[in-house]
């Protein structure tokens, strides 16, 4: 999965489910778009779905430090080369 | 330190109607909102009551997705009327947020419909599915979600009351609410509470031969409070909210004062869960004319419980009696719209609220042939134009819970 993918992705969950359109890749999330902690549980369930595979609690304890889009990019990408 | 308490604005979403001219006009006309019992795949079919007292109108919920995201539809009623108060009293923003204003908001058990589909998955027989329950699946439907999403929704930082004591939930959530502010712990509350369209309660009550059934192919024909054939009660859904401020401070913003709050009593039977007592209700008129420091025959209306129960009715029916003889008006509200559960006490405030302000007493509806073992009261039986000084509001719950609210036009 290229990173473009996981970038399409990701904006159209952000569109689609979060009612967050074209968030500037480096904005926080939290104190731009009000993303909270129920926010980040729901797109842990969407990351599943893209991956088709249950991520471990270590692997969802690491997404509570994600600030910003692009974090969230490298996250998903580490988690999709895990699986490879 | 005893301070005065008043009502400063009030609004309900009923099944009789959502603003206040609709719901008068609805009690002047004498219009029921009982309608068929809508199908679903779970209880409907099941279920030999066939009537519900419906919202079946649109109501423009514009609430963005980070307050909606933890709304299951009870929320969503409670949320509107909660906005729609604060906006009528126009409280000061910092107010608000301060910390003197405060919350007291139940339901009877957050949101069945959420709960529902959290069912739906444990049940399902697929491990995988446990993780499809959603994040905020909880606060839809943790039994104060509609009091912590209205907090959350308007920053409101005071004290959180949330009953949950079925059919007394928001007539406690208002006597908490004044007795919070009448000792000085808040400035103001936020009061009232909400129950979404539900089938699982009407199946609980037809179990137990509680409900209507014999008017299904008539709907608006039932409830029939106080009459020879009545035969049961019908759930309804709706949300009801009031602001109440102290008095003082009321009065020197310029508030539009609706009615003062000049007594509250909550008593329990201490025995049987479900039938009525008709002692613990005596009692409890009792306590709230003590509290209020008046007499029996200083009220004008009593707007009963009323569930149209055979046995309930002549219970209250008697009680009324045994306190006010056949001195003020009773009228049963629930003949209009079914038992609203937690929003009953709620909205029956309201609607006296109106009804003092507009100086008329609604009559019971189809109360054709007054049951000879009810009939010791005053019943309205048509439309009484009359003003109104002190009405009194009384509601009884599961689990023997009973409350009397004395409401005094200022």
């Amino acid at each position: 999965m290229t990173r473009d993918e996981i970038k399409d992705f990701v904006l159209r969950v952000f569109r689609e489910e979060f009612e967050i359109e074209s968030p500037g890749l480096d904005d926080d999330l939290r104190e731009r778009y009000g993303f909270d902690s129920i926010d980040a549980i729901e797109m842990l369930g969407e990351i599943e779905t893209l991956l088709n595979s249950e991520l471990s609690q270590e692997e969802k304890k690491r997404a509570m430090d994600i600030r910003t889009t692009n974090q969230l990019l490298d996250y998903i990408e580490s988690l999709a080369r895990a699986r490879e | 330190m005893e301070r005065r308490v008043v009502i400063t604005a009030a609004s309900a979403i009923t099944p009789i109607g959502h603003s206040e001219k609709e719901i008068v006009s609805s009690l002047l006309q004498g219009i029921s909102g009982v309608k068929p019992l809508r199908q679903d795949d779970l209880l409907a079919p099941h279920i030999h009551c066939g009537v519900f007292g419906t919202v079946d109108y649109e109501i423009p919920f514009d609430f963005e997705r980070r307050y909606r995201k933890t709304m299951g539809p009870v929320s969503f009623y409670a949320c509107q009327v909660a906005k729609e108060v604060l906006e009528a009293a126009d409280l000061d923003r910092d107010f608000v947020t301060s910390g003197r204003l405060g919350i007291a908001f139940g339901s009877t058990h957050g949101s069945p419909t959420v709960q529902r589909d959290i069912y739906k998955i444990f049940f399902s027989g697929s491990p995988g599915d446990f993780s499809s329950i959603g994040a905020v699946d909880y606060l839809k439907s943790m039994v104060h979600t509609t009091a912590v999403n209205i907090a959350k929704m308007f920053g409101i930082t005071g004290r959180v009351i949330s009953s949950c004591t079925a059919c007394t939930t928001s007539s406690q959530s208002i006597g908490y609410g004044y007795e919070a502010i009448k000792f000085g712990m808040q400035d103001a509350m936020l009061c009232g509470g909400a129950d979404e369209y539900d089938t699982t309660t009407v199946a609980v009550f037809d179990n137990l031969l509680a409900c209507s059934n014999a008017y299904n192919a008539t709907p608006h024909l039932t409830p029939r409070p106080f009459d020879a054939d009545r035969d049961g009660l019908v759930v309804g859904e709706g949300a009801g909210a009031v602001l109440l401020e102290e008095y003082e401070s009321a009065r020197k913003r310029g508030a539009n004062i609706l009615a003062e709050i000049i007594g509250f009593s909550c008593n329990n039977n201490g025995g049987d869960l479900i039938l009525p007592n008709t002692n613990g209700i005596i009692q409890t008129i009792k306590l709230a004319l003590g509290n209020a420091s008046i007499r029996p025959e200083d009220v004008d209306v009593v707007s009963a419980h009323a569930t149209a129960t055979i046995m309930g009715d002549i219970i209250e029916a008697k009680a009324i009696h045994a306190v006010y003889g056949d001195g003020p008006y009773v009228t049963a509200l629930k003949s209009y719209m079914g038992h609203t559960m937690s929003a009953c006490g709620v909205i029956e405030t309201v609607l006296a609220l109106y009804m003092m302000k507009e100086a008329f007493v609604a009559p019971t509806l189809n109360l054709d042939r007054v049951d000879e073992r009810c009939a010791m009261i005053r019943h309205v039986r048509t439309l009484e134009r009359v003003p109104l000084s002190i009405a009194a509001i009384q509601n009884f719950a599961f689990g023997g819970v009973n409350t009397s609210l004395i409401l005094k036009r200022v």
